[in-house]
């Protein structure tokens, strides 16, 4: 028996400057959309349930939450305490965050055999994005589901949502049928550049449904094999996108790896530069090292970023991954394994901290310069 | 070394806890088989207030599927990324340099005639 004494406690502002946190996770889960189905769907809904793969199979903390996302009556209906009351008090307010981008909380969606049915999914949950969220928040920005399993759909999508003020990428998740970079998907992509919007691959789904394994080495026991195994995922997507020539295609295309972590990045493009270097005939349309590729297109958000054993060496890592340029803040809240804002990097330079914690993003997503009662310039 | 009330004994039953705020900090008292332990309420990895996690056992095996609970609710686990620290030292299991504050408790007990003995927390 434990007696909960600890009332929700009251934090207070403590970043002196507003940040952008890249991946925010709201409450939007399939089951409340049901409304907003065409006809057909509501049925089947009703004939035969949801039809969609379920989530993964481990997770930490309560759920996939941290504990104190748990309401205080103890119930922690999945998806948690994503609500918005619930998101001001305990992150946006005491955190500052200036902007949030919003990444939802259900993805079961995107390992569907279906492409009608996660079609209608996609856009019943955008509308509900905006509708309860973001037209409530103007410091909320969403990111737009699309059925990446049929890529014409999902460019259809992109088209009718993509220029929404509110809008600002589009997503989907990492587990997928075939790397990111394959032509199949570049209807996709010809519709992000229309709009402007960044193509964001978030964790999740990988070895469920339709999507291939979560290793190349098959399925894996425990959880902490399955986030060891994420950045596998997001190599084959990378050097996917490179060695397929999408940068030489769509050269304005904004492509964001999130939450397989970053230092990995560092390594594997020095061996994609290595290998280009011999192999550069057989893919002759690589016209830059995929290092380049990587700074000029690629951006990566930091949580759940790695500790390396030394402040010397995270910061050599961070160089390593063109951090600078190239690196985003996120803190995955309310997800259990969150990263604050305050304690998860070791110091760094002003320079190099404004970059991570406000302007990469803001660049990234055309989001204004924080405003000058925030530690900005902007009156 | 300041004393702060921490309350009547019999409000943290065994197995159970309570968060108090002495001198501006956040420190949680622990019943743990009638012995009080006060821990501060803040993980050292990223800050979160480690007293409102999980009250848990030490869980040890001698191989994969094998699972064995010792030392029940001797372990909080951190409410955000779930570091375990043993109640009784502060430390984290898996890198005992790693710690939070731990403090004294003392009860003191009065004449029979009170019912209720007080819970002090030495700071
Ligand atoms: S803040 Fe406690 S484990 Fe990370």
């Amino acid at each position: 028996m434990a007696i909960s004494e600890s009332k929700t406690p009251e934090k207070k502002v403590r970043m002196k400057r507003s940040i952008i946190d890249c991946d925010v996770h709201h409450l939007a889960p399939v089951s409340a959309i049901k409304d907003n189905l065409p006809r057909f769907y509501r049925d089947q809904i009703d004939l035969w349930g949801w039809r969609l793969p379920g989530p993964i199979y481990l997770n930490g903390g309560v759920q996939g939450l941290t504990v104190d996302s748990t309401p205080p009556d103890g119930s922690n209906p999945t998806g948690g305490r994503g609500d918005m009351e619930y998101l001001r008090t305990q992150h946006m307010d005491p955190f500052n965050v200036e902007y949030g981008i919003l990444t939802g909380s259900d993805y079961s969606f995107q390992a569907s055999p279906d492409p009608d049915y996660a079609a209608a999914l996609c856009s019943a949950l955008n509308d509900y994005t905006i509708e309860h969220w973001t037209s409530k928040d103007s410091r909320l920005k969403g990111s737009a589901f699309i059925a990446k399993q049929d890529p014409l759909l999902a460019a259809k999508e992109i088209d009718r949502i993509g220029s929404h003020p509110d809008m600002v990428q589009v997503i989907v998740a990492s587990g997928a049928e075939k790397p990111y970079g394959n032509r199949f998907y570049h209807p996709i992509y010809e519709a992000c550049v229309r709009h402007n919007l960044p193509f964001n691959i978030h964790v999740l789904t990988e070895g469920l449904g339709i999507n291939t394994g979560p290793t190349g080495a098959g399925y894996v026991t425990y959880y902490p094999e399955y986030r060891a195994a994420r950045p596998q995922v997001m190599m084959a997507h990378l050097a996917s996108f490179i060695f397929e020539g999408v940068f030489e295609k769509f050269p304005t295309l904004k492509v964001v790896l999130q939450e397989a972590g970053a230092f990995w990045i560092a390594p594997f493009l020095w061996k994609l530069d290595a290998d280009w270097k011999s192999l550069r005939f057989q893919t002759p349309w690589v016209k830059k090292a995929p290092s380049e590729y990587f700074r000029s297109n690629v951006r990566v958000t930091s949580q759940p970023i790695e500790a390396p054993p030394s402040t010397e060496l995270f910061q050599q890592m961070m160089k390593a991954v063109y951090a600078d340029e190239c690196m985003m803040y996120c803190s995955d809240f309310p997800h259990w394994d969150f990263d604050s804002p305050l304690l998860t990097f070791p110091k760094l330079d002003d320079a190099t901290w404004e970059r991570i914690f406000y302007q990469n993003a803001a660049d990234l997503y055309e989001l204004p310069a924080r405003r000058i009662e925030q530690g900005g310039t902007q009156v | 070394m300041n004393r702060f009330l921490v309350g009547m004994a019999s409000e943290i039953p065994e197995g159970s806890k309570k968060i108090i705020q002495a001198e501006g900090r956040s420190v949680g008292i622990y019943n743990i088989e009638g012995q009080y332990y006060a821990l501060r309420n803040t993980c050292p990895h990223q800050g979160a207030e480690l007293c409102s996690g999980i009250t848990a056992s030490y869980i040890t095996s001698n191989g994969p599927g094998d699972f064995a609970y010792e030392r029940e609710g001797e372990l909080v686990r951190c409410p955000w990324h779930q570091w375990e620290f043993d109640i009784k030292t502060g430390c984290m299991i898996t890198d005992p340099k790693m710690r939070t504050k731990t403090y004294d408790v003392t009860v003191e007990r009065y004449d029979v005639s009170v019912e209720e003995n007080q819970l002090y927390v030495h700071i």
